[in-house]
């Protein structure tokens, strides 16, 4: 790997230029892209309208929301004033292609309304994990300087291997770049991408025992204050009426016990089997610093292993969940994993 | 007088049997105010917690009353029966301590005494910590705070380093003081240390917000457009309104064992900011996005409290500005919501 700040700094004079070209163009109406954050270790959703502001723009190792999230919300944004749905352009690392490409497959969002500003993403800071880590110091500024990140406080200063920091699921990724469909993608992307993932990151996992797996899962669940923000900020999460939120009548309980908590998560969970696209997104906005990544790597592989489906790649393939067949393999209904 | 670190765990002993003592530990990483059956499990040194202490009080789920069903009616209600229990909340921070007078406000207004709430912070006592090194997201002293503020206390501690200088402030808290009479006196270089930290705490803030005129505007401005733009990136979820020490709102719903002839009425932190809050039973729902729900959460805290209250319904913790996850910055939507007088003005002009 390269110096990561330079690739950051490329990227970004990439986002900026095609973004600019897009808006003075009038290819696109607005874009969607991120800009700097007001507090370390975070970065902020923005939207831009007009071509000078395109330099507010911004790529680095905190663009963690997926952006594609804003263009199926339950209340639908981006129309002008007469209803016109707006053509937007949208930064987009592969998790966020993935995302836009599963959406139109499911019929929420139509390409001809969208150019993706493809980037080949360089991963995702573990922000969470390097919060912890630094406790009860105050970060004030991070930084990437060669292949560490470095973080400074008042009266401390600490480095951070920037591979090791990465988010669980970003040092896994193999779709940096958004797979390019109906020639949507200008910069960056990918064409007929084909994956190889032997999951081999989730073996320590899958090898506990059910016991363990239980005691990891409640251990890590338990903080949960149900706020939502892992399934707002989910791309996939765009029911108009979330299973939780069911109360005619109540479908699951709404307290912070445990056993509700396990309800929420894992019923949403089994909602995102074959449609999560790893971004990570969840983990990486969640303010009691849980991680769903084993959930949702583990999901990912039994999608891949029973129906060899790896959700957002192409808008061609029916994923697994929208069709059925007399040859789908049953038999993991009454494994223990 | 003055607390020897070490002493806490002495502390702890001497008030535990009659107070559950609740202070901060450290939990998954971060720090939570819990009731601790052991002195070492206190952490001393921490900014402050992740939930704010708020929870003590007004947990996120609060059992109200249990009740005894006979399958098809109710048969008999129990009522509460711990809330005569006394509670030490040790280390809290001047702006949590302040956050409890906006509370005690909400849960005791009109016609509508919030017993629950009300008895347990009656049967409470605040024994705070000031911040000698407050965060650049803290803001208290823009809401007439500070980082050494002592009035919402009974008893106020000051982090001396080894030790801690002790003041009371209520009665409660100085009976509480008489009581410990193995407490040290404070000299001279003391109490002129605890004056220099608070000095030195208060420069710290660095965070400046101008209130002055917000509440005003907000009247006025309801159907600004900025609340477009202030909403544009908001996801919608709770995580503002949860760990904010002044958000009171909640659900109240009957969890029914119906097989065991039981149930429980239960509250449940609710937040303006879901789709539920404000769902009218016909569909209709008058907040039905963002941008009215932000608003909402704008409105309540610097409009809504002042005109009920007289008080800003803020303490400047700044938890909201580090959770948010798509950094929608309170300083920076307080800020945009000032300068709409200053270009309105320009206009008048």
């Amino acid at each position: 790997m390269g110096d990561i700040e330079s690739e950051n700094q490329d990227i970004e004079n990439s986002i900026k230029e095609l973004a600019r070209n897009l808006l003075r163009d009038k290819e696109v109406d607005v874009i969607i892209g991120y800009t700097k954050g007001t507090v370390p270790l975070s970065s902020s959703p923005v939207f831009i309208t007009r071509e000078e502001d395109t330099d507010k723009l911004l790529w680095n190792n905190l663009c963690y929301v997926n952006l594609a999230n804003y263009l199926a919300p339950r209340i639908p944004k981006l129309y002008d004033e007469e209803g016109q749905k707006l053509k937007v352009g949208i930064v987009a690392k592969g998790c966020v292609g993935r995302a836009l490409i599963h959406l139109a497959v499911e019929n929420q969002i139509n390409f001809e309304n969208i150019k993706m500003i493809g980037i080949s993403c360089n991963g995702i800071i573990n922000r969470k994990r390097i919060e912890k880590e630094i406790g009860e110091r105050e970060i004030l500024e991070t930084s990437i300087l060669g292949n560490s990140i470095i973080v400074k406080g008042r009266d401390f200063e600490e480095t951070f291997p920037f591979d090791e920091y990465l988010n669980e699921l970003c040092k896994v990724c193999k779709v940096k770049s958004p797979p390019n469909v109906d020639d949507s993608c200008v910069g960056e992307c990918l064409e007929n991408p084909v994956i190889e993932d032997d999951f081999n990151d989730i073996s320590d996992f899958e090898s506990k025992t059910s016991e363990e797996k239980w005691v990891y899962i409640k251990d890590t669940l338990s903080a949960c204050t149900r706020c939502y923000a892992c399934r707002e900020v989910c791309p996939m999460c765009y029911c108009n009426l979330c299973f939780v939120d069911q109360n005619k009548p109540i479908w699951f309980g709404k307290t912070t016990d445990f056993t509700d908590i396990f309800a929420f998560h894992f019923n949403r969970a089994m909602h995102l089997a074959g449609r999560c696209v790893a971004c990570g997104a969840c983990s990486s906005v969640c303010p009691m610093g849980i991680d769903l990544n084993l959930i949702t790597r583990k999901l990912e592989k039994i999608v891949k292993e029973r129906y060899n489906f790896t959700s957002g790649m192409d808008k061609e393939t029916v994923p697994p969940m929208m069709s059925f067949s007399m040859d789908d393999k049953e038999e993991f209904m009454m494994e223990e994993d | 007088m003055i607390l020897l670190k070490d002493q806490v765990a002495k502390l702890y002993n001497e008030l535990s049997e009659e107070y559950n003592f609740f202070a901060p530990v450290k939990e998954k990483g971060f720090i939570a105010y819990r009731k601790i059956s052991n002195p070492e499990e206190i952490e001393l040194n921490y900014f402050n917690s992740k939930i704010p202490p708020k929870e003590i009080l007004f947990p996120q789920n609060e059992v109200l009353f249990e009740f005894k069903t006979d399958g098809k009616n109710v048969v008999e209600i129990e009522d509460r029966k711990d809330l005569d229990e006394k509670n030490i909340l040790f280390g809290i921070r001047p702006c949590d301590a302040h956050s409890f007078d906006l509370l005690e406000k909400f849960f005791a207004f009109g016609d509508f005494q919030d017993e629950i709430f009300l008895k347990k912070r009656e049967n409470s006592l605040l024994i705070g910590i000031g911040c000698n090194s407050p965060k650049s997201t803290c803001f208290c002293t823009s809401i007439e705070g500070h980082p050494f503020q002592k009035d919402d206390m009974d008893i106020f501690l000051v982090d001396l380093g080894d030790n801690y200088l002790v003041e009371g402030i209520s009665d409660k808290g100085n009976n509480i003081i008489q009581r410990l009479s193995w407490l040290s006196k404070a000299s001279k270089a003391d109490v002129k240390k605890a004056q220099e930290l608070e000095k030195k705490a208060q420069d710290l803030i660095t965070t400046k917000l101008d209130l002055t005129n917000t509440s005003d505007i907000l009247e006025s401005n309801f159907g600004n457009e900025i609340w477009k733009e202030v909403s544009e990136n908001c996801l919608g979820c709770g995580s503002c309104s949860f760990l904010c020490p002044t958000c009171t709102c909640f659900d109240v719903i009957d969890e029914n064992a119906q097989y065991e002839n039981r149930g429980r009425r239960i509250r449940i932190w609710d937040t303006c900011q879901f789709c539920l809050y404000t769902l009218h039973t016909s569909g209709h729902n008058p907040r039905n996005s963002n941008i009215e729900r932000c608003r909402n959460r704008i409105l309540h805290k610097f409009s809504y409290y002042p005109l009920n209250y007289d008080l800003i319904g803020c303490v400047g913790c700044g938890r909201c500005i580090q959770v948010c996850p798509v950094n929608n910055d309170l300083r920076t939507i307080i800020s945009k919501i000032n300068n709409i007088k200053t270009n309105e003005e320009n206009v008048n002009v």
